[in-house]
């Protein structure tokens, strides 16, 4: 089988890990702090490194996993010199900024944790690779091999698959809690050692500096978006992760277990999520803030921290040119770039609202939530206007029909008809009249 | 201190300079001396038609670089970096914009560049901004063709980003010989034998492909047309952060243009 090939194979079946960023690894010339991305496919996902799969062979019978061992397809691997070649060439050529390398499980766990570090071991020490590696570890390999591979890489990361221990159990047999939570609370540990480490010698050897990542598939089985964020926030303190990445379950395999081939991936939930997540890890939302058990999923038609205001609105007005940071992070419309500049352009001047707008702030929304010199406190505002001014025009872009994934949620049992309403005009009226009433 | 008596006020001139930076730092000296604002500077190699006097500023070293001191000192260093970074984009009129602000910005002192709400700081940050995102933006979107001996590149950049990609390339091939062509503003950055330097250029050669090249560049189209996921196509989201006027320089995508 020629490279060609091999790389078609290995790239198809690696496509579904939703994590592709380099961000966090500080060296200069090598990846910039912030990430970089080096170009976005057609489903507009970033592509900055070369994701590929070590091969696409097996043990494991996964039930939502394109190379589970039930499955027939065409199987190939990679040899450790092609794959650091073809890294070498990519990265020369400013194709990519590093590699991500995860594996299917051959013969056991160990013996395809020692390929993937003969990999890298031929990249950093021989080709004297030092661009950016993200590494999976395999569930259930020894400590040892962790330690080791920690060390030769920039990210590593253990999937934790799916919401719940039931959900794992039902669809990942083969995978336990326990083989996927041991190797993660090893890597918080060796990271939080290693920190501790390097203050004191600075030339001390690096535990994947950028930290930890995790991933897990939405909607193959029934968790709530509040069972889901309260995972997240859980693993965010627990174990230090960088991020948590959601991916929505796009069908590829039949199974009784599993949503139907033709299901539609739950595109705009997974879009709520990431606005949740983000919400928690940089505007100091919790997730009991977000949802409740009495409100466990997501409004589709309001974004995450719109819907927090306008249930909240007692907490605002917020005055721009007296508000701390963390009251302006509140607002919708501000987020941490605009409430950074707003507390250095109030010391130099007072803020109106022609201020505000250059400063970057979106308006449309912030105008309800704000005050400003030449914007007093206003008598009671109409709730429909603010709802009219919030409501996230995206939610049409993901197709009326996904709308109705959120059927159990009570706020929206009165939105049949924006099923079957014929335009987004007709919808957003719709909508805008059930949400005023609801809130 | 504002309310104090400004240092220029416009007068019915024209300046013209020869389009680089220490050129606009002796025009702004120029101003300050014959407190004078222009109506307009202007590059020489574009002569103005007009009735106005023309003044053509010839442009002093010494001059230049008692103006650079002069903004971090009596104003402050993010001054003088706002000014310097604003100077290579493409905003309109930028060196009377600059001028402007400058001339204030003795008045009011380092304060100013933080009043971020301010309609001309605004414009200027906005600018930099601007500048700073494509030369981030190009950092990944740029492709080197393996010429033999020599790695090469070509971007069309509406600001002139090469000095702010040339650490970040510097650092990141130290051991490669490439050379980057900026189209647009027909300059090139090349880096041999660990030394960079800047280049004007009007044209480069179509760099001639081996095979061993031609196969990387087609391992690398099938590997971006494969990692793509089908159920979730989305050229809208793909052109958002990918804008189009980046495509023709771009290996993967010059096709589908």
């Amino acid at each position: 089988m020629d490279l060609m090939e091999k790389l078609t194979i290995l790239t198809d079946s690696a496509k579904y890990d939703a994590a592709c960023t380099s961000s966090g690894a500080n060296r200069p010339g090598k990846t910039t702090m912030a990430g970089c991305c080096h170009s976005f496919s057609a489903d507009g996902r970033c592509v900055t490194l070369l994701k590929v799969l070590m091969t696409n062979h097996c043990i494991y019978d996964c039930k939502y996993c394109v190379n589970n061992s039930s499955n027939d397809c065409r199987r190939a691997t990679f040899t450790p010199e092609e794959l650091a070649e073809l890294t070498i060439e990519f990265y020369r050529r400013n194709y990519i900024e590093g590699l991500f390398l995860s594996s299917g499980v051959i013969r056991n766990p160990d013996y395809t944790m020692e390929r993937i570090i003969q990999v890298m071991e031929l990249l950093r020490h021989h080709h004297n690779f030092w661009g950016y590696i993200h590494a999976k570890t395999i569930p259930g390999a020894s400590p040892d091999l962790i330690r080791r591979l920690g060390l030769l890489v920039d990210r590593i990361s253990v999937n934790i698959e799916l919401p719940s221990e039931q959900s794992l159990k039902q669809l990942a047999p083969h995978k336990t809690k326990a083989a996927i939570l041991t190797p993660m609370k090893q890597i918080a540990l060796e990271s939080g050692q290693n920190r501790r480490d390097i203050a004191v010698y600075k030339a001390a050897p690096k535990f994947a500096p950028a930290g930890q990542a995790t991933q897990m598939i939405i909607g193959a089985s029934p968790e709530s978006d509040y069972q889901i964020i309260r995972l997240a926030s859980a693993m965010y303190q627990k174990y230090d992760l960088k991020r948590v990445f959601y991916s929505a379950y796009i069908p590829t395999v039949t199974d009784s277990l599993l949503p139907a081939l033709d299901t539609k991936p739950p595109l705009l939930r997974e879009h709520r999520l990431y606005q949740a997540d983000w919400l928690m890890r940089k505007y100091n939302f919790g997730a009991e803030e977000l949802l409740s058990p009495e409100t466990p999923n997501f409004n589709p038609y309001l974004d995450p921290k719109c819907n927090w205001a306008i249930q909240n609105m007692h907490f605002f007005p917020v005055d721009v040119n007296r508000a701390s940071e963390a009251e302006l992070l509140r607002v919708p419309g501000i987020g941490p770039t605009s409430a950074r500049r707003i507390l250095v352009a109030r010391r130099n001047g007072k803020l109106g609202m022609a201020e505000l707008k250059r400063l970057g702030a979106v308006l449309k929304r912030a105008q309800y939530f704000i005050l400003a010199t030449d914007w007093p406190r206003h008598t009671r505002v109409n709730r429909e206007l603010i709802v009219r001014a919030l409501i996230d025009p995206n939610v049409f872009a993901f197709g009326v029909e996904q709308l109705s994934l959120f059927g159990d949620s009570p706020a929206f049992q009165l939105l049949p008809a924006a099923k079957e309403a014929e335009t987004v005009t007709e919808a957003v009226e719709e909508a805008v009249s059930c949400l005023a009433v609801n809130l | 201190m504002p309310g104090s008596k400004p240092l220029a006020r416009p007068a019915n001139v024209i300046f013209t300079y020869d389009g680089s930076f220490p050129g606009f730092l002796c025009c702004v000296f120029e101003s300050v001396y014959t407190h004078q604002i222009p109506l307009e500077i202007m590059v020489e190699d574009q002569p103005p038609i007009s009735l106005m006097e023309v003044r053509r500023i010839s442009t002093d070293q010494d001059r230049a670089e008692r103006v650079r001191v002069s903004i971090s000192k009596k104003i402050s260093p993010r001054t003088l970096e706002l000014v310097t970074t604003v100077f290579f984009t493409c905003l309109e009129e930028k060196e009377r914009k600059l001028l402007c602000f400058l001339l204030r910005a003795y008045r009011e002192g380092g304060g100013l560049v933080w009043r971020m709400g301010d309609p001309e700081v605004s414009a200027l940050l906005a600018a930099e901004k601007h500048l700073l995102g494509e030369a981030h933006l190009l950092k990944g979107f740029l492709r080197f063709t393996d010429a033999g001996n020599m790695l090469v590149s070509t971007i069309t950049p509406k600001n002139f980003v090469l000095p702010f990609l040339a650490r970040h390339f510097t650092l990141r091939y130290d051991k490669e010989q490439f050379l980057i062509f900026d189209q647009t503003h027909k300059a090139a950055l090349l880096y041999q034998h660990g030394q960079a330097e800047f280049l004007q250029v009007d044209n480069i050669p179509e760099p001639t492909i081996s095979p061993q090249e031609e196969s990387y560049q087609a391992l690398w189209k099938r590997f971006y047309n494969t990692i793509a996921i089908e159920g979730r196509e989305n050229h809208r989201c793909r052109m958002t952060h990918m804008p189009k006027r980046y495509w023709k320089n771009m290996l993967e995508v010059r096709d589908l243009l």
